[in-house]
């Protein structure tokens, strides 16, 4: 079975002289990090023009105020209600039709040029007719996040099932399995680390989508805030938003991880 | 040591009927090109309920096709497969199958593999623990029921997969070369299980392989085949007294006529 979270976790080999402990690597992180920002404040308004480029102290101090406004819990909460549904809808159509489509390769030929052809549309074309036909509300930012991620899931879930060794299927066949047995036991448990690998992309893609569709029409959400922000020159504002969403994404990503070294116990 | 209980009565056929007969059975695998390829050119074969036959014969010759045929895992071209009586059409009841390689579910500890074949053996829930303890500590993975496959050795992976059929009590087993892959020592040793657990209770086993003294140590009797497309050329009843000692075996002057007649009907064709 070719293994898609391989290619993720394959870290090049440590260089002798980096420490191996867990905490030592989260000190690194946090140094580089702190160098990048001290950079940028540095060099703001010396090297260039803080007008367009901002500082990370205006930017903390701006992320300070849309807290205490509530501004902050506001336009977070609806992104990743917005990204949160398109993935989660997105996997759960997705999944299954990836299965279905593994299982019947008569089918899946047919189909074939009409997914391919689907998945190779820029979707971020969609958000003009998604406006129009959802309206501006929540529904419309769901259904961009959601074609995002669909097709990720849906690939990949397929891909999945068909990487499953045919004598280990067989051998469930001759103890006449069902086909619900299969599917708890066989084909879910097999496309997990497939599944696991889709939500990885798919937090990206779905706040892609998300604030895609916030840019479009809305009146709330990150997205929207940084198109606000940016309409009135305003770089800080923007960059804050920029900000919100990175820390969301990358949190998210973390919880996935989580949820990986739980459910891949057995890749061990 | 106690009563295994190994098989379940799955019902059906009297004892009389042969457990596996195949009647002038002819598989052909169809290849890319729209071409055929004869794996089974013509094969009659009977095997009694509680009979060990062994097949030999050189690799690729369509063993391990017959064995699937009688599985109902592919679909004979011409003539019929019949177990208990009953024309196979798709897998029949009560049949185990053991491949060379493990096939145990990766993401399943060895106990939940072996709860796979209680579960789909109709073993009733209350009966489970009980009859997995027992396999675990027949096959000597005691220590082993929380662990994932991937962190056991090749033979400890056979072990459970045979636990695994075990586990389901079939009433006929299917070995494709089950212990090929092993190495000469594990080898022998799963040979002495399988032959402990299968003379306390006699089943039907056919078994596949292209070693010649692994086959006369376990078999009843021994079917010899040609080269693809698969065809009788001999056979050998072994009568060998049981239990047998697969490690004394060696120094049978009856096991080495036997080998040797083997090899000579082998080298025939």
């Amino acid at each position: 079975m070719s293994d898609p979270a391989a290619v993720i976790e394959a870290a090049p080999p440590r260089a002798a002289r980096l420490p191996d402990s867990i905490w030592s690597v989260q000190a690194w992180r946090v140094g580089l990090i702190a160098v990048l920002l001290l950079a940028w404040e540095l060099a703001a308004g010396r090297l260039f023009d803080d007008f367009w480029s901002s500082r990370p102290s205006e930017i903390a101090e701006r992320i300070w105020q849309m807290a205490m406004s509530g501004e902050l819990s506001r336009h977070t909460w609806a992104t990743i209600s917005e990204a949160g549904l398109g993935l989660f809808f997105g996997a759960l159509i997705g999944t299954p039709l990836g299965i279905a489509l593994a299982r019947g390769p008569r089918v899946a030929r047919v189909v074939d040029p009409v997914i391919m052809g689907l998945y190779g549309l820029p979707r971020v074309a969609l958000a003009p007719l998604f406006i129009l036909w959802f309206g501006i509300g929540l529904t419309a930012k769901v259904m961009m996040a959601l074609s995002m991620v669909l097709f990720v899931f849906l690939l990949n879930a397929a891909e999945g099932v068909r990487g499953i060794d045919p004598d280990m299927i067989d051998l469930m066949r001759t103890m006449r399995a069902g086909r619900w047995y299969m599917l708890r036991r066989v084909w879910l448990p097999a496309i997990v680390p497939w599944l696991i690998a889709s939500a990885r992309i798919g937090v990206g893609l779905s706040l892609i989508g998300a604030v895609v569709g916030e840019l479009i029409g809305a009146n709330r959400g990150l997205g929207w805030y940084v198109n606000k922000s940016g309409g009135q020159i305003d770089t800080t504002g923007a960059f804050a938003g920029l900000v919100v969403l990175m820390v969301i994404a990358v949190i998210a990503n973390q919880a996935i991880i989580l949820v990986e070294g739980r459910l891949l116990k057995w890749r061990r | 040591m106690a009563p295994l209980d190994l098989a379940k009565n799955w019902g059906g056929a009297p004892s009389t009927t042969p457990k596996v007969a195949l009647r002038d059975l002819h598989v052909a695998f169809t290849l890319a090109d729209g071409g055929s390829l004869p794996a089974v050119g013509g094969v009659s074969l009977s095997v009694a309920p509680n009979e060990f036959v062994v097949l030999v014969g050189p690799s690729g010759c369509g063993k391990s096709t017959i064995l699937r045929a009688i599985a109902g895992l592919v679909e004979p071209a011409r003539g019929e497969v019949l177990v208990d009586g009953t024309s196979v059409a798709g897998p029949p009841e009560g049949v185990g199958f053991m491949f060379q390689k493990d096939t145990l579910l990766p993401w399943l500890t060895v106990g939940e593999n072996i709860s796979v074949g209680l579960e789909l053996g109709g073993t009733p829930v209350a009966d489970r623990p009980a009859r997995m303890a027992a396999l675990l500590s027949l096959l000597r993975l005691d220590e082993f029921g929380n662990h994932h496959p991937a962190q056991l050795s090749g033979g400890m992976r056979q072990r459970a997969s045979l636990g695994r059929m075990l586990a389901y009590r079939p009433a006929l087993m299917l070995m494709d070369e089950p212990f090929g892959a092993l190495d000469a020592l594990t080898k022998l040793a799963m040979g002495r299980e399988l032959l402990r657990v299968w003379e306390a209770e006699r089943r039907a086993i056919l078994f596949v392989t292209h070693d010649i003294e692994e086959a006369v140590a376990l078999a009843d009797r021994v079917i010899v085949f040609s080269p693809r497309p698969a065809r009788i050329v001999a056979e050998h009843r072994i009568d060998i007294p049981r239990p047998r000692d697969i490690r004394r075996l060696r120094t049978d002057p009856a096991f080495g006529a036997l080998t040797q007649a083997i090899w000579t009907d082998l080298e025939g064709h």
